[in-house]
């Protein structure tokens, strides 16, 4: 089965790179984002001198690695789930020798793999114009990839419980709207946490979504406990089992319940 | 032994009956007003391995569902299908493992990719033993004509050598059932003669049950030895091609070519179930039943009339058949 999930994966990253503009283009795009936000925030610093705890080197390495991580955390197999509804070839999906949930989790691994890419080539590139600080030491560079691989199955089972609601009302481009901003907002993608107010910062607490991107960030500039380290992890692997378990049972529902179209 | 069992199965959908304009949108999002529609109503069948079964009916009848319902990605409503010892609705993937199916001109290879590697992708995920695999290849490739294509990117195949590449991904893993609905849509009449020829030839090799929706008949004349006749959710024939002909197809149809015509036939001939459908100067043909008259008889009736040059004679075929019990028969097949 292993074999299948990374062969899919595999097939789903070719598909992406036959179309080498794509990889230019997202790149040029996350590169863009990045230097508006570090723009802004050297206006701000002007004023204040500092905002959130961070000095402007920091902020800047910041940005740097939330837009090096934010395709990693919003990307996925949302389109395709889509697209397969809306077309009937959720038919062929659905009569495969791997199920569901594992034909996506392979594609998944392909789109993984190229916002990886773009990501590594967003930070090497940005590197060059701005001095961006490396991990504390290798312990933190360990946690930090450790707390972004757990994220995977987070993200992975939250598209697919947006992608199932498509089951039932055959478009899901308001929920998928809705998951990119929720992701943005609560992992820290538009702001450090910090910055914001006391109540939503005991709420991102408890959501999985700091964890995509402000915890690995945190970790990687030193600025996190290692003794904390360990309760990250359980947090993110008692959420993965959560949310498995609502898209599992959410699609034993579905698929009882679905018309699909055509025919 | 059959290898598919279908009882008693009913399938009813819920649509949403919706309003026009911006007030019925509104109302809409509301409180939705569903409608119920039952697309499979009550049917019974059982398949045998390595039957041949032309499943057919108008659009709507409710073919496609029953199909879905066979393949287990719709769970009925009511009723059961055991396919293999096994519901397939319920222990999805074990069925999946031992089934094939096409769904209209939807292709399960991947759009930007050489054909070749949606082969490999399913040899690996079926987990096919490398020596079937590469024989599967080559038999198909060579009845199928695939030499040229398997290299190319999908996008860049035209339908027919896209459907030609389908039907070969469905059989690749040895599927013990395959369902084909509508695999011939749109295709032109040569690639249908090969889709045919390669169905015909894998149920000969593998014993392959075959279950096939299709709006060409000659498809099912070709290829199916049994026909199930589904109208408005019902099955209304279940059983042999040729029975179905000999019962239905009473009918024939006869074409005069003819000279120094006397009088108008419509108004002097009178034989039971014998219609005029065309007459000229020239050219007569009617429609007559084999019960009830035969071809001497009209020709002694018509020579009186005229002089007939020349006959044609065209026995009904399927299309025809099912022509006619669509267009009023409905009630009075069964």
């Amino acid at each position: 089965m292993l074999n299948s999930l990374l062969m899919l994966g595999k097939m789903q990253f070719r598909q992406y790179s036959i179309y080498k503009s794509n990889f230019y283009l997202f790149t040029l795009n996350r590169i863009v984002e990045i230097v508006v936000y570090i723009f802004v925030w050297q206006e701000i610093y002007k004023e204040t001198g500092e905002a959130g705890g961070f000095t402007i080197a920091q902020m800047i390495t910041y940005y740097i690695l939330v837009f090096t991580l934010s395709s990693l955390a919003t990307w996925g197999v949302n389109e395709e789930m889509s697209y397969s509804i809306k077309n009937g070839k959720i038919n062929k999906e659905l009569i495969n020798p791997l199920s569901y949930f594992q034909y996506y989790f392979g594609i998944n691994l392909g789109e993984l793999a190229f916002a990886l890419l773009v990501g590594i080539a967003t930070f090497i590139l940005c590197s060059i114009f701005w001095s961006v600080s490396l991990p504390a030491n290798i312990i933190n560079l360990i946690l930090f990839v450790i707390v972004i691989i757990l994220g995977i199955p987070i993200t992975f089972f939250l598209q697919m419980i947006v992608g199932i609601t498509g089951f039932y009302t055959n478009s899901i481009w308001g929920m998928q709207i809705l998951r990119k901003s929720v992701i943005s907002i609560f992992s820290g993608i538009i702001a450090p946490i910090t910055l914001f107010p006391n109540w939503f910062q005991s709420l991102a607490n408890i959501l999985p979504f700091q964890e995509l991107i402000y915890t690995p960030i945190n970790i990687w500039l030193g600025q996190m406990p290692l003794k904390e380290a360990i309760f990250i992890i359980i947090k993110q692997i008692i959420w993965g089992i959560i949310l498995y378990i609502i898209a599992k049972k959410f699609f034993n529902h579905a698929i009882k319940k679905i018309t699909i179209n055509g025919g | 032994m059959s290898i598919i069992e279908v009882k008693d199965l009913v399938k009813t959908y819920k649509i949403i009956e919706k309003e026009d304009g911006l007030r019925g949108y509104v109302k809409n999002l509301i409180k939705p007003k569903y409608k119920e529609f039952t697309a499979v109503n009550k049917i019974n069948f059982n398949i045998k391995k390595g039957e041949l079964v032309g499943y057919i009916g108008e659009n709507g009848a409710g073919k496609s569902t029953t199909i879905k319902m066979l393949t287990g990605i719709l769970t009925p409503t009511s009723g059961k299908v055991i396919v293999d010892g096994i519901e397939p609705y319920k222990k999805r993937i074990e069925n999946n493992k031992k089934i094939g199916a096409v769904f209209g001109q939807k292709t399960q290879l991947w759009w930007d990719l050489p054909v070749i590697e949606s082969f490999r992708l399913i040899k690996q995920m079926y987990k096919i033993p490398e020596g079937e695999y590469r024989k599967n290849l080559k038999n198909f490739t060579e009845i199928l004509e695939l030499s040229d294509l398997l290299e190319k990117q999908v996008k860049n195949l035209s339908l027919g050598q896209k459907m030609r590449c389908e039907i070969a991904a469905t059989f690749l893993h040895n599927p013990q059932i395959v369902y084909l609905d509508e695999p011939t849509i749109g295709l032109d009449v040569f690639v249908k003669e090969n889709i045919r020829q390669f169905i015909k030839n894998v149920n000969k090799q593998k014993n392959t049950t075959v279950i096939l929706t299709t709006h060409d008949l000659k498809d099912i004349e070709d290829v199916c030895e049994r026909i199930i006749l589904l109208d408005k959710g019902n099955i209304i024939y279940d059983g042999e091609k040729q029975k179905f002909k000999d019962i239905y197809g009473k009918s024939a149809i006869a074409e005069f070519i003819v000279e120094n015509k006397t009088s108008l036939i419509k108004n002097n001939i009178n034989i039971r179930e014998l219609k005029i459908i065309e007459e000229t100067d020239t050219n007569l043909k009617v429609k007559f039943s084999h019960t009830e008259t035969t071809i001497i008889n009209i020709v002694e009736e018509i020579s009186k009339y005229c002089k007939i040059i020349d006959i044609h004679m065209k026995e009904a075929e399927l299309e025809d058949i099912l022509k006619e019990i669509y267009k009023g028969a409905h009630t009075n097949v069964k």
